[in-house]
């Protein structure tokens, strides 16, 4: 998204008016986006077919649908999806927490930032679901394994944008605030936080994507719920169908997260 | 000495900094008094320490030898009766216009009906009347420095501090805000520091013009600029104009 800059000669002292009803050359490419989803999704309906593909190889587009409104699978779905989306949710907000309020602290204190950030890189460069067999050891099947992994992907992405956020609060600001007397506390709340908070919603939406990732994951290395086991199931009885159907489930998880997400960015960081 | 105690008295003013390749002597033996209400322009070449000089006076600065005093109190941090216009607005675009006018008061106290009152009255001066409730960048650039001169203006400083306020603004619009800054100056009565490359900005506004060498920035002269407090766009074709504009850059000539 860009934000265009709207020259208005000073003078007439006009507000510039951004226009939300889409342009004609949107509509097309919106028509267009459209056009090509309907051509995938026809050729996932026919290619199987007419290739002689099995059905446990590549299902056509109408036997996913069957998996997904199956209606004694139903109940399964929603009740596993619930499961990893609590996982998502908790891990997601401890993870956001924990960053935030880290990258506030390593942010302002130069030393602990200097001594702290190489083990910050270090635990960084080690892949977090090669991890997920020791938490599995440590806080066992259930529930808490999955949210530790969650927040440990979560976490990351918030710490170093908060932290970049902060660190890129413009000098001549902190100087504004400097010359008119401001105490450390009104700085930080006043000025470093909503200058930061576009960095940390960019932190924010990687954080999203990665506790999906982080919850199947851990999910798949041990768990009795959630729909990282409902597609290891699927999978071992060969119900490609039901695979897809699931994905369809994640990926819809996802993008609702992520849309919620970014409506709040707006609303919240309406000035970037 | 004159009878009256200046406002702001600057004696042996030094500033060294240090680098990591030696130190740089910023300002050496700088003394200065500027009188309660007086409007002083300091010009000077790029790193002549003109800039370190201001924010000495705004307290964001130390300096290493030698007293700065306003109201006969040592500068020693930043204090509540000094407004500082920046080079750029630094206006903070989550806050309107107004917000952001009232965020030095807001620093310090409540901000109730009185303050907001008085900060529109301030935009109203500066023709920003209609624009409180805007966002910076809704607003030119000539319109958000007037912005960052009300929120300067807000707590009614004794002394307003301005670094090349309007060096980011295109000529014709620097003149206009030079206008206005003489007119806010006349009606507020506050004592103006004025920091600029331009010497015909410097002449326009100030009533003393001080002049700086290049680094270590010392005081080379101090020029009495004739005209009357009010000063209009017409002052820019004179020739008595002409003259001091020469007078001032035949320093910088010998220099360079």
């Amino acid at each position: 998204m860009t934000t265009q800059t709207i020259v208005t000669p000073p003078t007439t002292g006009q507000r510039a008016i951004r226009s939300r009803r889409p342009s004609r050359a949107r509509m097309k490419t919106i028509a267009g986006s459209v056009l090509l989803g309907v051509v995938l999704l026809a050729a996932w309906q026919v290619l199987p077919g007419l290739t002689g593909t099995p059905s446990y190889v590549v299902p056509a587009l109408s036997d996913v649908l069957a998996a997904l409104t199956d209606p004694t699978a139903l109940p399964r779905y929603i009740s596993n999806a619930g499961t990893t989306l609590t996982e998502v949710l908790v891990g997601l907000g401890i993870g956001v927490a924990i960053g935030l309020l880290g990258g506030i602290a390593l942010a302002q204190f130069r030393t602990v930032y200097e001594i702290v950030f190489p083990y910050i890189v270090a635990i960084e460069s080690i892949p977090k679901v090669a991890v997920a067999p020791l938490f599995i050891i440590w806080f066992g099947f259930d529930l808490p394994s999955k949210i530790v992994v969650v927040v440990l992907l979560a976490f990351f992405p918030v710490l170093v944008n908060t932290i970049h956020g902060i660190r890129g609060v413009d000098r001549d600001q902190i100087e504004l605030f400097e010359a008119n007397g401001a105490s450390p506390g009104q700085i930080r709340m006043k000025l470093l936080l909503p200058a930061a908070l576009p960095s940390i919603f960019s932190g924010l939406e990687l954080a999203v994507a990665n506790s999906m990732i982080g919850a199947i994951v851990a999910e798949f290395v041990g768990a009795q719920h959630g729909l990282g086991v409902l597609i290891l199931q699927a999978q071992g009885s060969m119900q490609t169908a039901a695979v897809f159907a699931l994905l369809i489930i994640l990926s819809a998880l996802g993008i609702v997260l992520n849309t919620l997400v970014r409506m709040a960015r707006r609303k919240v960081v309406f000035w970037a | 000495m004159s009878a009256v105690e200046p406002l702001i008295r600057i004696d042996h003013l030094e500033k060294v900094y240090p680098t990591s390749s030696g130190e740089i002597h910023a300002l050496s033996d700088v003394s200065l008094s500027i009188a309660d209400g007086e409007f002083v322009a300091i010009v000077g070449p790029s790193g002549c320490g003109k800039t370190t000089l201001l924010k000495i006076l705004a307290g964001l600065e130390t300096h290493t030898g030698g007293t700065a005093t306003i109201a006969g109190a040592p500068i020693s941090k930043p204090r509540g009766d000094v407004g500082m216009v920046f080079q750029k607005p630094v206006l903070l675009p989550w806050r309107t216009i107004g917000q952001n006018v009232l965020l030095p008061l807001e620093l310090h106290r409540k901000v109730g009906r009185a303050e907001k009152a008085a900060a529109q009255n301030l935009l109203e001066m500066v023709g920003l009347g209609d624009f409180a409730s805007k966002y910076p960048k809704e607003l030119s650039g000539g319109m958000q420095q007037r912005a960052a001169i009300c929120r300067a203006l807000v707590h009614d400083p004794a002394v307003l501090l301005m670094d090349e306020p309007f060096g980011a603004l295109d000529a014709m619009t620097r003149d206009l805000l030079n206008v206005e800054v003489n007119r806010i100056w006349r009606e507020t009565s506050k004592t103006a520091v004025l920091i600029t490359h331009s010497i015909p900005e410097a002449v326009f506004l100030a009533q003393r013009v001080i002049v700086m060498s290049p680094r270590p920035g010392r005081i080379i002269d101090v020029i009495d600029v004739p005209f009357g407090p009010t000063r209009t766009l017409d002052l820019l074709g004179s020739p008595e104009f002409a003259d001091l504009n020469a007078r001032i850059r035949s320093y910088f000539e010998v220099i360079a």
